[in-house]
């Protein structure tokens, strides 16, 4: 598990560093909207932006201001500070407000060699779909033309298959966690999922394939009070986990953009019509992604965590939402009011981007178990 | 008991202080204060037209649903009751004010007024028409449609005019509800309305992502209190080119299919064509203001400008009353033009307000004209630069229409590269020759916020005076009228005074 924990050290860790060293070309990205199969054709690798151990963002709230939220602010720091110099190209989404005026502020002060937005609709209709695709299609023309790479179909194909190889392997791990007594934590889950975001994905594998040998000899992973299901915005820290873990509450599921629920379901490809590999993308994208932004998707979105709630058997609901997220802030309202309907207890925890005030968060993940007679 | 004589007596403490403010807002308050006996009847015409619009729907509403019904409404819609603060508004924005100058604040309020009633009559009389709208999914095509447009969001804008405290209950509402408290008031006070159940209920809604994401999001929350169909329209991100336009007008026409099929609504394309026509005769009015207002010093300013663009062209484009307004106000400006009267006696200074306006402290502007000759010129909300609609057939009023959604304030400038928000202030500048740049930074625009590091230093390097004035759009608890005040203050104190006295500076 060390392995993971150490890959999370730095915002590009040694394997970005290796895939580097090895001629590939890392792409910083920070949205789920991203397919990161897309990213991983021919030399290119997809690098989830992330701010580890961020300590303070001074300079950032110069320009983003302290109403933004503080993942956009970490990494515009992180930015600024030279954190990401491996990094040569930025593939964003203007996911929220936020996000926007993240690009449009690091576009100001970096001015970097490749960055491309990925104009993602916010509701799913045939016409949107093409849409995407196209905007796909775009972003290939552009990374064929600045870095050289083969974006043909076969090579798409290619990194479908590979991105849908590590999915599966994911996901077996994943699912490790609906048993009754599951076979690993949900810190050790989300070490593993975040490090694999951050990391090319040849290179880790095999790392995740002994971790997965490792944790299927285990028995189980201690005594829990309660299972429980995470919820919500950009969760990277995975002591954020661990400090819920901590008073007696196992997660063994998490929907939130950088979770396993629905982001590492494996991309349906049309082998049969000889399909287009852009345009599975562009579809798979809208399936695997289940956020706020989305203007008519609450009703899947909560389907998708009442589904979840009974096939993971979860006691209750933590919903994690960064501070001034108005997507999460908003749409919690009526997810709160419909998961009580349902008889689910929930927990909705406003938070940082990096963990602060542990000891309050103890208490009301405390207490809320308690509430719950577990 | 004993509060209730502790009531009484805090009652009757505060009596004079009441009685002073009455006095000071009647009429007979604005006699007093008046020199000039033909503002004197300017005022009296509005103030008495004003009333008389409130009566007319007290009135016609009394005979033709009766008392009860009256009541009910009232009981309803208990916000309806701060319309009697109209013309203590009207006394607000026009004090110190004369000639064509008060006469265009005054035809504002009025022009409000009578289109209030006239909206309000078609909740009352006709719910079975009711189409409820997102405050920038334009009302063009459901009125070609024949349904009635109501703003979810209109009387978040509107009530604090009238009582800058009107919207905190909802505000309160919203966040006890578990809206987070960090985002836009006027969204939170859109949501109280709905959980109040004060907001009416139409037949369908629609709604959009625009402006932002509180806005967006909470169209969730209000689908499911209100139980009725809805459709979204969806503006892309980059929307100058013509992929954008196409997605647009194909989303336009998904709406128009689905008001067809949960309203009562059918579009008659000829009534479409009537309606924009009229809005490009609006249009064109707005232009001639414009160009007026470019001499300096301008012959009319503020509310003028910007109050009768945000409630003429958002709620009622293609209105008889907001064409014939327009009409009147650039009468006035060519006469004061003509006579060489400024709007502003003491015009020192031209702004432009970037952001929306400051709806719970509309009176800073006059304020601000008195104190210290700051004349505003143009704001955000108004500045639009798109071409006439095209009415020659469906498909060129779809394409006109997705253009002017597109390039609507607050869309355009929340939305694609920096430089949408950027060169819009900078040309606005130049066009209107000002001298410096308000930024009302509304403290739930998060988007907006998050602009002004890099447009801090951009009009550095232009040397443009820049005021970026903390506030929140409907919640006078965050940020006083003294504050906002204070603000300004400082500003012409520490920024324009020194720039003033070394003209090298500049």
């Amino acid at each position: 598990m060390n392995i993971f924990q150490e890959l999370l050290e730095s915002p590009q860790n040694e394997l970005v560093e290796q895939a580097v060293s090895d001629g590939r070309i890392p792409i910083g990205y920070s949205c789920s909207f991203v397919p990161e199969a897309f990213l991983m054709t021919d030399k290119l690798f997809p690098v989830r932006l992330h701010a580890p151990g961020i300590a303070g963002t001074e300079i950032a709230d110069i320009y983003l201001s302290n109403f933004i939220c503080t993942y956009a602010r970490s990494l515009l720091e992180f930015a600024i500070d030279d954190r990401f110099d491996l990094i040569q190209g930025w593939v964003f989404v203007p996911s929220c407000n936020h996000m926007q005026r993240l690009i449009d502020n690091l576009e100001y002060l970096q001015k970097p060699a490749f960055s491309h937005v990925l104009d993602v609709p916010r509701k799913v209709t045939e016409a949107t779909i093409a849409w995407q695709a196209e905007e796909l299609r775009m972003l290939a023309a552009r990374l064929s033309d600045h870095f050289g790479v083969d974006m043909s179909d076969a090579a798409l194909n290619k990194a479908i298959a590979e991105w849908n190889t590590f999915a599966e392997v994911i996901q077996s791990i994943g699912d490790l966690r609906k048993r009754a007594v599951p076979l690993i934590t949900g810190t050790e889950f989300h070490k593993l999922i975040m490090a694999s975001l951050a990391s090319p994905k040849n290179l880790i594998l095999p790392k995740v394939l002994d971790f997965r040998k490792e944790i299927e000899q285990r028995a189980a992973v201690g005594d829990f009070r309660a299972r429980l299901m995470v919820v919500g915005s950009h969760l990277h820290d995975p002591d954020f986990i661990r400090v819920i873990e901590s008073q007696g509450g196992l997660v063994v599921a998490d929907l939130f953009c950088t979770g396993s629920i629905p982001g590492f379901t494996p991309i349906e490809i049309e082998t049969k019509k000889n399909g287009d590999p852009i345009k599975t993308l562009a579809e798979h994208t809208f399936k695997k992604t289940l956020c706020p932004r989305m203007m008519e998707d609450f009703d899947r979105r909560l389907k998708t965590i009442i589904d979840t709630v009974k096939e993971y058997q979860v006691d209750g609901v933590v919903i994690e939402i960064i501070k001034f997220c108005d997507l999460w802030g908003v749409d919690s309202m009526p997810l709160v009011d419909a998961l009580r309907k349902e008889g689910i207890p929930v927990l909705k925890l406003e938070r940082e981007y990096s963990l602060g005030g542990e000891g309050q968060l103890r208490t009301r993940v405390q207490a809320f178990i308690e509430s719950m007679g577990k | 008991m004993k509060d209730a004589f502790a009531n009484a007596r805090h009652f009757g403490e505060r009596l004079p202080g009441l009685a002073k403010d009455f006095f000071h807002y009647s009429l007979i308050g604005y006699f007093f204060e008046t020199k000039s006996i033909n503002d004197a009847f300017i005022y009296t015409k509005y103030w008495a037209f004003i009333w008389g619009n409130i009566f007319k729907l007290v009135i016609r509403m009394l005979f033709k649903k009766g008392p009860i019904a009256v009541i009910r409404l009232f009981i309803q819609y208990p916000w309806i009751l701060w319309f009697l603060n109209a013309t203590k508004l009207l006394r607000r924005l026009t004090k110190g004010r004369k000639g064509a100058y008060l006469e265009s604040t005054a035809l504002v309020i009025h022009a409000i007024a009578v289109l209030l009633v006239e909206k309000l009559e078609e909740v009352i009389y006709q719910p079975e028409r009711l189409l409820i709208n997102e405050d920038l999914v334009p009302p063009e095509i459901a009125m070609a449609m024949g349904l009635n447009v109501w703003l979810v969001e209109g009387m978040g804008i509107l009530l604090p005019f009238l009582n800058s405290e009107a919207c905190l209950g909802f505000i309160d509402e919203a966040e006890n509800a578990g809206m987070n408290p960090d985002s836009c008031s006027f969204v939170k006070s859109a949501v109280g309305m709905v959980i109040k159940n004060q907001q009416p209920r139409g037949c369908a809604m629609v709604s959009s992502n625009m402006p932002c994401d509180a806005g967006m999001a909470s169209y969730t929350y209000i689908e499911k209190q209100f139980d009725v169909p809805t459709y979204r329209v969806d503006v892309p991100y980059h929307f100058h080119n013509e992929r954008a336009e196409k997605l647009f007008v194909e989303d336009l026409k998904g709406m128009i299919a689905f008001l067809e099929k949960h309203t009562p609504g059918r579009m008659d394309w000829e009534k479409l064509r009537e309606i924009c026509e009229k809005r490009n005769r609006m249009m064109e009015l707005e232009l001639e203001l414009w160009d007026m207002m470019r001499v300096s010093p301008a012959p009319l300013a503020s509310e003028a400008i910007w109050l009768s663009h945000l409630f003429l062209f958002h709620w009622f484009p293609g209105n008889k009353v907001s064409i014939r307004h327009y009409e009147r106000l650039v009468e006035l400006a060519k006469k004061n033009l003509d006579a060489k009267i400024p709007a502003v006696e003491n015009e020192k200074y031209r702004a432009v307000l970037w952001n929306p306006p400051f709806p719970q402290f509309p009176d800073i502007f006059n304020r601000m004209e008195r104190a210290h000759g700051i004349t505003l010129i143009m704001d955000s909300m108004s500045y639009n630069h798109h071409n006439l609609i095209d009415t020659s057939t469906p498909e060129t009023m779809l394409t006109g229409l997705s253009k002017i959604i597109m390039d609507g304030p607050m869309v355009r400038h929340t939305r694609g590269p920096a430089e949408n928000y950027l060169d819009d202030i900078f040309r606005c500048y130049k066009q209107f020759d000002l001298d410096m740049v308000w930024i009302a930074n509304h403290v739930g625009c998060k988007g907006g916020q998050a602009m002004n590091g890099i447009l801090r230093e951009k009009c550095r390097e232009m040397k443009i005076p820049l005021l970026i004035l903390d506030y929140d759009l409907l919640d006078p608890r965050i940020v006083s009228h003294e504050g906002m005040m204070k603000q300004v203050d400082d500003f012409m104190e520490t920024v324009m005074k020194p720039r003033q006295a070394s003209p090298a500076a500049q």
